[in-house]
């Protein structure tokens, strides 16, 4: 008896204690850490230095840690940060920039118009084999440098004093503005790299920052560390917070285990979590600007010459159903190759995505689309269609492939096979045009349609199908050419070029979905004032707030 | 005894030159480059950027290179980190991962012996069926299913460990009892047959005749003479450990050098790649090295070649 009543008072001492552990977790509105907030990532920040970062958690912390001459905001607009006053000439080859003064480096070096051209000719010098040099291509002489064909002094870009900065472009970039807030445009503290040579940027304390945090306890290699608010930030009174934490957390589980235990203040969600949280109060949905799609490569296959058969498979796709049964990420159909939510009519505010629309050819109609094979097939003069289906071999791209094939097969006479091969394989296979059909997966750079038009040109070097049209290019080069200035011009110019692509089915148009850091997420409700854009770098926590 | 060693030696060198040429060759046969934002450069891009880091060169040029290298104890500059060296990647990983691995095998091998050792001397009653049951599910429920139960129920619902994390050795406990699953039933099932076999040997029976406690027949001769054979088992088994899990360490987010070498490999960071193959190896040879000298040592059974029989 006596046993008995002990083993009972001791299961009810252990659910009394389990359950007040759960209720301290914050489930009401205010969290018990003001000021602070925990972060993951699912991958180690590599490095830090501005010309050679080419990862999402290095892009992340550069972006808040340290500043250029603006800042994206919010719906991606470039914000004054270290300029105060632009300057464009007429033809948009002319950039001036007012610095603001007296700012600094966390080492105390006064930010100057020289640490502008030190970093830029240091990005472009080809000795430093930056991966995103290319980015830089209109402004004067960079691609001839990174080609080694001109000096690295000859780069567009000049120091009018401490506080101005010039830069000459070859041809007008639209999208400049967007670039500047894009962190190898940074600045960089010549002192800095040289005093610390081949460790700049490899440990936290072996690199300067100007922004609104700083970054400590990264020693390179290891998974936690932190950014503190900067103390020489000049606009450290908008800086609400003093501490984030981040912990780099691989599985997905863990990281939602460590959510509802209240040790982090979001987690993003895989596919098969989100059926569980999506009536979360803590649910978020932040859009990613990744376009998955499929290139036919006409080269090797003539039958994908026709423009009636990729036609014919574009239609057969329902794409509602890849998304809503396959994928389960709250990634979008597509409707064109260019995703929602990217870029607007600078006169009507319309969505890109939107204006481009072309009706029918992404509906799923699959009576149409036998009838399109058909007569598709007569005029190549072909009874019936194999191909190889090349993709990725994570299991996500498995399902995609084996999605695509079980579509295509409704049509009569086509047989699909799949081969799935690892991403860097699928890279190479893709260059050499060594497939039938390729699923890729392209992430914006910045916010602008162009980061995509630009690819489906007939001598781009991405354009792994070989698809070519030469209205498609004629507006293409007009957007970057005679209208560049013009914005609403040279809107209509990637509107019809977009338009033609869709309607001629230059590649087949799967979704638009996430890339690591957006998609759906579970975010405690008293983090407020986080910015978040499709394109470049996703997160800008400047104003963010732990209530 | 020294002629023996040095002719150990000297295979242990040529074991390691081996491995690191087959690595080598195979490794420049994987597709794609080692650069992460490969898929936006084009050919040419690529092409510049090789020069740079030499890859451009003779893949025979890029093997001697990696070669002198290696032999002064450089291993070059990690891709996937950004040019930090892969010794540092190296020194500040393993410390983790070789912890757990520690830390698994003396949980896990003491357990094992316990365990098969009472099954042993109760052997075919109810208390060795329940052992053997045990161990046969621990062999058979992989780490990382055994992990997720003890994270979810241990962790987040009794909230008794960190869920996730490196710090304290609180955050040690879960991830050790996770991977001390296999050594434990492994070593378990070795000690049980082991002692069954010398428990109905001939010493055993003299040891019983001359009086002996059932306590000293077992500790003094049975266990003693059944450990032996354990040590060729636990050399690899610590060598497997100590080189890291890349789902248990991934499941409890431990800073460790396990998942590093799969992603090296879909990455194509060669020095990496080569770093952790040739640390990997270098243990193992040794740790090899190691046991059968020890074996030696502790059972006169057996004798090194031109031992004095």
């Amino acid at each position: 008896m006596k046993l008995r009543r002990v083993l009972a008072l001791g299961a009810v001492a252990a659910i009394a204690a389990v359950t007040l552990t759960a209720c301290g977790n914050g489930s009401n509105g205010a969290s018990s850490h003001k000021g602070t907030l925990n972060l993951t990532t699912s991958a180690e920040m590599p490095g830090l230095d501005t010309s050679k970062v080419t990862d999402n958690s290095s892009l992340t912390a550069l972006s808040n840690t340290q500043e250029g001459i603006y800042r994206i905001g919010k719906n991606s607009k470039p914000e004054n940060a270290l300029a105060t006053k632009t300057t464009v000439s007429k033809d948009g080859l002319h950039w001036t920039f007012d610095l603001r003064k007296n700012t600094k480096w966390s080492n105390g070096d006064k930010v100057t118009a020289k640490d502008f051209v030190y970093s830029w000719q240091r990005t472009n010098d080809p000795k430093t084999a930056s991966q995103y040099a290319y980015l830089f291509e209109g402004v004067k002489n960079a691609t001839a440098i990174q080609n080694k064909k001109a000096d690295v002094k000859s780069l567009g870009v000049k120091a009018d004093g401490d506080y101005k900065l010039d830069v000459t472009l070859e041809k007008p970039i639209p999208y400049f503005k967007l670039l500047l807030g894009f962190p190898i445009f940074f600045p960089q503290d010549q002192k800095v790299v040289e005093k610390y040579g081949s460790q700049y940027g490899m440990k936290a304390d072996k690199q300067v920052y100007n922004g609104p945090f700083k970054v400590e306890d990264w020693t390179g290699t290891n998974t936690k560390w932190k950014w503190v608010k900067n103390s020489s930030y000049w606009d450290k009174q908008a800086v609400k917070t003093n501490t984030i934490n981040w912990q780099v957390v691989k599985e997905s589980n863990t990281a939602l285990n460590l959510f509802n235990s209240g040790k982090v203040d979001r987690t993003q969600l895989q596919g098969s979590q989100v059926a569980n949280y999506k009536n979360n109060k803590n649910y978020v949905y932040y859009q990613g600007s990744t376009s998955a799609y499929l290139e036919l490569n006409e080269a090797k296959v003539p039958a994908f010459k026709n423009q009636k058969i990729r036609q014919a498979l574009s239609m057969s796709l329902d794409r509602k159903q890849l998304v809503n049964n396959v994928l389960q990420d709250g990634s979008k159909a597509a409707t064109g190759l260019i995703p929602s939510k990217l870029s607007k009519n600078p006169q009507t505010g319309a969505d890109f995505a939107k204006d481009s629309q072309v009706p029918d050819v992404t509906d799923h109609n699959l009576s149409k689309a036998k009838a399109l094979l058909k007569e598709g097939e007569k005029e190549a003069g072909i009874s019936d269609l194999n191909f190889t289906l090349l993709a990725d071999d994570t299991s996500t791209a498995k399902q995609n492939a084996e999605f695509l094939q079980s579509q295509f097969e409704k049509l009569p006479g086509v047989k699909v096979s799949l081969q799935n091969v690892p991403f860097k394989n699928r890279l190479t296979k893709s260059s050499n045009g060594d497939f039938d059909a390729v699923i890729t997966l392209w992430g914006a750079d910045y916010n602008d349609p162009y980061t995509y038009s630009s690819l489906f040109t007939a001598d781009n070097s991405q354009n792994n199908g070989k698809w070519a049209n030469e209205q498609y290019d004629t507006d293409i080069k007009n957007s970057a050419d005679k209208d560049a200035n013009d914005k609403q011009a040279r809107y209509n110019d990637l509107v019809d070029a977009e338009k033609t692509l869709t309607k001629e089915v230059g590649v087949i148009p799967m979704y638009w979905g996430t890339a690591s850091g957006s998609g759906p997420m579970l975010q405690k409700s008293y983090v407020k004032g986080v910015i978040y854009n499709s394109a470049g770098v996703n997160f800008n926590y400047k104003n963010v707030e732990v209530k | 005894m020294a002629k023996y060693l040095l002719k150990r030696l000297f295979y242990l060198l040529l074991t390691l030159f081996l491995i690191a040429t087959i690595t080598f060759f195979m490794m420049k046969l994987l597709p794609g480059t080692p650069l992460s934002n490969e898929s936006k450069l084009s050919h040419a891009q690529i092409q510049m950027i090789y020069h740079t880091y030499g890859l451009d060169k003779p893949v025979w040029q890029q093997y001697l290179i990696y070669l002198g290298g290696m032999v002064q104890g450089n291993f070059g500059l990690s891709f996937q980190f950004d040019n930090q060296p892969v010794s540092y990647l190296l020194a500040t990983r393993m410390p983790a991962s070789f912890q757990l691995g520690v830390q698994a095998m003396i949980v896990g091998v003491l357990l094992g012996i316990i365990v098969g050792g009472i099954a042993a001397i109760r052997r075919n009653t109810w208390v060795d069926g329940t052992m053997t049951i045990i161990s046969i599910l621990m062999i058979s429920i992989p780490s990382f299913v055994l992990a997720i139960l003890l994270q979810y129920y241990l962790g987040l619902k009794a909230g008794a460990f960190p869920v996730a994390g490196w710090g304290n050795f609180a955050y040690t406990i879960l991830p050790t009892i996770a991977l001390a699953g296999s050594p434990f039933a492994t070593t378990a099932r070795f000690i049980r047959t082991e002692m069954v076999d010398v428990m109905s040997s001939d010493y055993i029976e003299l040891a019983k005749a001359k009086g002996l406690t059932q306590t000293g027949v077992v500790y003094h001769h049975a266990l003693r003479n059944s450990l032996i054979p354990l040590i060729t088992l636990i050399g690899p088994l610590t060598v497997n450990l100590m080189t890291g899990s890349l789902v248990v360490e991934n499941i409890f987010a431990v800073p460790g050098i396990g998942e590093q070498f799969v992603k090296s490999i879909t990455t194509n960071d060669y020095p990496t790649i080569m770093g952790i193959t040739m640390m990997y190896s270098v243990l193992l040879v040794i740790v090899l090295l190691i046991t059968d000298i020890v074996y030696g040592i502790v059972d006169p059974r057996i004798r090194l070649q031109g031992g004095q029989s």
